[in-house]
């Protein structure tokens, strides 16, 4: 599905992404995780073709990023950013609307409205569609770029690859799930989708297969059991943790600060 | 959408047709067979109109009325695609100091120009003019651009401060250009600053066409991507919008557009600020329906301040500069008000 070699990043003199080579397959939940300034939302930059380095090589579907045709990679590959600009004088609805713009030149179709209201009703914010974009809180902002990125989405391409760098903050316990349920869902069709999180507990629950950063490099990439040891997640960390088995889904589970 | 949308222009285009009819029969000439009759000999029949209806006609109004109703469009379209690209209603021509940059190139060429004026011919001189002008807009449009814009993220301060900047150095310049001129060239430079369309002509108007409506074709259908762009660059390309294409020509062609009617009119103050504000009003940010609708109606406005401008204190007239500035600074100062806090 992607491959990356070799990649480095530099910024002023700093090793930001020292060396990782990273693959992942169709159909599989990827979470990306690490302390603060261990490199993620970088590493998830470079893998979604946003930050451009020499020497770095990704291959979407064995193809590299630049021979790609810029029409055909919107539908195969979405990505949903951690900060976005809070100031958009539009409704709710025009901004779902754009994740549909690969698909249209001018008027939006049946099918790009029913694509809008599917996400909008999937991520629960239909009852928000025709208010500003600008008098909703932080949570639900995000959510509606959630929305966003999922009608991008919605289409017969098969093995679609998508990115999400921290999409739970801000949100709520019962969104923070239904977020996790509905990329479960999107990944059991064969698609891809690589998350950066910060809750490793979450991370256990869901993901198939888990990359740990520190500082830059990678520490391990492996399914969550290997992953979330509490000797490797301790010395990462930095700080004392247990690992047990949740008692409901037998997945890890990790209680910090004993 | 697009049943709204086509509404709406057609509305537009009926009332700028008709108030552009009206402003030729307004003035202080007066046609002989009456308004009606006139318009009726010329369209529909091939009788001769007496030969000082005839000049009035096609020779001071309808060259003046299309001059105003390209600029009007070129100029709220400039602002219209320049707020776009920095995501901000307060980038305007004017006040991130374009216009200024051009008027100061226009100067310098008709100050230094006046020797080689004799030796080319009129239309010769026009584009030298107007291309002076683009080269004056379009070197201060990327200074200001690297200066306010920092990994695609404008501070808004820094675009409005270094407007300011440019606006007095343009000013300190034009001002010695204007003492060290002669008579001749004084009237042409004090023509400059205010601003007018009096001196519309044939050559002038199809200049102005060819580049309006060129940029008018290209920029029309760039309101997705400006849509798109309000959510960040990176996102806007994970959308498959070409960001740096679409910048280059929105700078390219608004420069373009700036600097020929710069060139032509003089400083026609505020419109690429008032017509998108108007807009955002009705449409919110929606460059769907504000791109095309700004043409249009800033050629409405442009026309109607024309038209009053001419008419108000005949046989005389006030700068139509004077008149849009006075529309502008109150829009100007609405939008402060309400960015009082983000800014």
């Amino acid at each position: 599905m992607i491959e990356a070699y070799k990649i480095n990043y530099l910024a002023k003199g700093n090793y930001i992404i020292n060396d990782i080579d990273f693959t992942c397959n169709e159909g599989e939940f990827i979470a990306i995780l690490g302390p603060n300034g261990a490199g993620k939302s970088t590493f998830l930059s470079i893998l979604a073709d946003e930050i451009h380095e020499k020497g770095n090589k990704v291959l979407l579907k064995s193809c590299e990023y630049p021979k790609w045709c810029t029409k055909e990679l919107p539908k195969h590959k979405a990505k949903f950013s951690q900060h976005h600009n809070g100031d958009i004088p539009l409704n709710v609805e025009d901004v779902v609307m754009m994740g549909r713009y690969p698909y249209f030149d001018h008027i939006p179709t049946e099918e790009d409205k029913s694509a809008v209201q599917q996400s909008m009703d999937c991520i629960d914010i239909c009852p928000l569609q025709h208010r500003e974009y600008n008098h909703l809180s932080g949570g639900e902002k995000q959510r509606v770029h959630l929305a966003r990125v999922l009608s991008q989405l919605n289409n017969n391409v098969e093995n679609k690859l998508l990115f999400l760098d921290e999409p739970l903050n801000n949100l709520d316990v019962l969104h923070q799930h239904r977020i996790m349920d509905i990329i479960k869902e999107f990944t059991s069709k064969g698609n891809t989708a690589i998350v950066v999180l910060h809750d490793l507990n979450l991370a256990a629950q869901y993901a198939d297969k888990i990359l740990l950063l520190e500082k830059g490099k990678k520490v391990i990439y492996d399914i969550p059991e290997q992953v979330l040891t509490q000797e490797i997640i301790t010395k990462v960390y930095n700080f004392p943790c247990v690992v047990t088995k949740n008692p409901v889904s037998n997945n890890p589970l990790i209680i910090f600060g004993i | 959408m697009k049943t709204k949308l086509s509404f709406y222009a057609i509305l537009l285009s009926i009332i700028l047709i008709i108030i552009a009819v009206a402003s030729i029969f307004i003035g202080v000439y007066k046609f002989e067979a009456g308004t009606f009759q006139t318009l009726y000999n010329i369209l529909f029949t091939t009788q001769e109109i007496n030969p000082s209806d005839h000049y009035v006609f096609f020779d001071v109004r309808l060259p003046r009325v299309l001059m105003a109703i390209l600029t009007g469009a070129g100029l709220s379209l400039a602002g219209t695609t320049l707020q776009g690209m920095f995501k901000n209603p307060l980038a305007s021509p004017d006040l991130i100091g374009i216009t200024a940059g051009s008027v100061l190139f226009a100067a310098v060429t008709i100050v230094l120009g006046a020797h080689i004026k004799s030796l080319i011919p009129e239309a010769v001189h026009y584009s030298l003019l107007s291309i002076m002008s683009f080269v004056g807009a379009i070197m201060t449009m990327s200074f200001v651009y690297k200066m306010s814009t920092v990994a695609g993220k404008t501070n808004v301060s820094v675009l409005l401060l270094s407007g300011v900047a440019i606006t007095s150095l343009t000013g300190a310049a034009t001002g010695l250009l204007t003492y060290l001129s002669s008579d001749e060239e004084l009237r042409n430079l004090t023509f400059w600053t205010l601003g007018s369309l009096a001196g519309a002509t044939w050559t002038k108007v199809t200049i102005l066409a060819v580049v309006v409506i060129t940029s008018i074709a290209i920029l029309i259908n760039k309101g997705k991507a400006l849509n798109a762009m309000m959510l960040g660059e990176r996102d806007a390309t994970h959308l498959g919008i070409p960001v740096e294409r679409t910048k280059k020509l929105i700078v390219l062609l608004s420069a373009l557009m700036v600097g020929t009617i710069v060139a032509f009119t003089g400083t026609i103050g505020f419109v690429g600020l008032i017509v998108p504000y108007i807009l955002r009003l009705i449409f919110k940010s929606n460059y769907y329906f504000i791109l095309p609708l700004s043409t249009l109606c800033g050629s409405i406005l442009l026309l109607v301040a024309d038209t009053i401008s001419r008419t108000l204190v005949p046989p005389s007239e006030i700068p139509i500069g004077i008149l849009t500035s006075i529309m502008g600074a109150p829009v100007f100062i609405a939008i402060l008000i309400k960015f009082k806090k983000s800014l």
